[in-house]
């Protein structure tokens, strides 16, 4: 196999293995960049409602306290925890498709844990926006890892079209025009946003 | 004809786009790796100058129109947030959401100073913010074409999955392969899809 026969299958298969995900990337930008048309709120439906004291004081691990609150409930799996005030935690599990989101009031000592209802285009933020490794759990941290593995193809497809466009001396003239007008674009935005 | 018109279109696309994608990835990396904990600290305004500032402003004049008069006056033209409520003293902060170095005015009626800071640079918050820049909600020409260029961006994104499986399926000698690596992509996607 040749140097430029690589760069071809190379440019082909990643390309066809990571689809799902650069197809995803690209539809769920969408409702980040036209918020305005998407206006359907979210539906949840109520998982438990029930009375629930758990002491929290305001320095208390966030992260603890969410884990004794899943546990408590049952569940398990990935979170995150906030505080929006001090008399209310958060807890918010993601899920792809269903995800969970617990309240628990310290005032009223209630605890109340919804599942959003399918949602298209939360469903696509939701996966759009997800990555990371901060959770204890493999599954998570091999999505982050696709997620890795996504930007070095984007990065590889660049370098290896950049090479399949100098194969091609028929295309230089327009391809130059393509890579400079891109390049200035970009770069006046830089400068003038 | 139409396989070449999609091949080069494919081709004239991704090399005008380049700039964006490369920005895309980078910052999608940097990001997947910032962490849920305590990290780095948050960068910080420094002071880039001070003056004396004590403009006219036309009766009235509500807190936008201030800021843009100050925007103008100080050739820092652009998108801007004003941070807080109207109850400030009269004291105006300006937040000017510049993508390479953001800045915070802030201007004191009470002793006619504006002080301008800017905020320190770092490569990983420079490509974050533009990550997230976005939208048609500013009042800027400008704002409104890199949205454009942002939206042309997802509309080059969904063609080049489409004209690739195109240009992969006009190449009988890579069918078989090719349709190994998709089903086993399409595979892992669903997993994931399921399990997370």
């Amino acid at each position: 196999m040749t140097f430029p026969h690589f760069v071809r299958r190379l440019h082909l298969y990643l390309g066809m293995f990571l689809l799902p995900w650069f197809l995803m990337y690209g539809v769920s930008s969408l409702p980040f960049s036209h918020n305005e048309w998407f206006r359907e709120r979210p539906q949840w439906t109520t998982r438990a409602d029930r009375p629930y004291d758990l002491e929290a004081p305001p320095d208390a691990d966030l992260r603890q306290l969410g884990g004794r609150i899943l546990a408590d409930l049952g569940m398990s799996g990935a979170y995150g925890v906030y505080r929006p005030n001090h008399r209310q935690i958060s807890v918010y599990c993601p899920n792809f498709l269903r995800p969970t989101r617990i309240t628990y009031d310290l005032d009223k000592k209630r605890l109340l844990a919804e599942d959003r209802r399918f949602h298209g285009p939360q469903f696509l933020t939701g996966m759009h926006a997800r990555g990371g490794f901060e959770q204890d759990s493999t599954l998570n941290d091999a999505w982050g890892v696709t997620v890795d593995v996504v930007c070095i193809a984007m990065i590889l497809w660049i370098a290896t079209g950049v090479y399949m466009w100098w194969q091609l001396p028929a295309c230089r003239g327009w391809g130059w025009l393509a890579v400079g007008g891109g390049i200035v674009s970009f770069a006046l935005f830089m400068m003038a946003l | 004809m139409i396989s070449k018109v999609i091949r080069r279109t494919h081709m004239y696309l991704a090399l005008f786009l380049g700039p964006w994608i490369l920005m895309y990835a980078l910052s999608t990396m940097f990001m997947n790796h910032r962490g849920g904990g305590p990290g780095a600290p948050p960068p910080a305004f420094e002071v880039e100058r001070e003056r004396d500032y004590a403009p006219s402003f036309p009766a009235g004049a509500g807190r936008e129109q201030r800021a843009e008069r100050i925007l103008a006056d100080l050739g820092l033209t652009g998108a801007y947030s004003l941070p807080g409520g109207p109850a400030q003293q009269g004291r105006l902060t300006i937040l000017r959401q510049d993508p390479v170095t953001p800045r915070r005015i802030t201007y004191q009626p009470d002793t006619g100073k504006l002080t301008i800071e800017k905020l320190t640079f770092r490569w990983s918050n420079f490509l974050e913010r533009l990550h997230r820049r976005r939208g048609y909600q500013h009042r800027f020409a400008l704002e409104d074409f890199w949205a454009v260029s942002v939206d042309l961006v997802i509309v080059a994104m969904v063609f080049w999955v489409l004209s690739g499986l195109w240009m992969w399926w006009e190449m009988k000698v890579t069918r078989f392969w090719g349709g190994v690596f998709a089903l086993l992509g399409a595979g892992l996607f669903a997993f994931f899809l399921v399990t997370l």
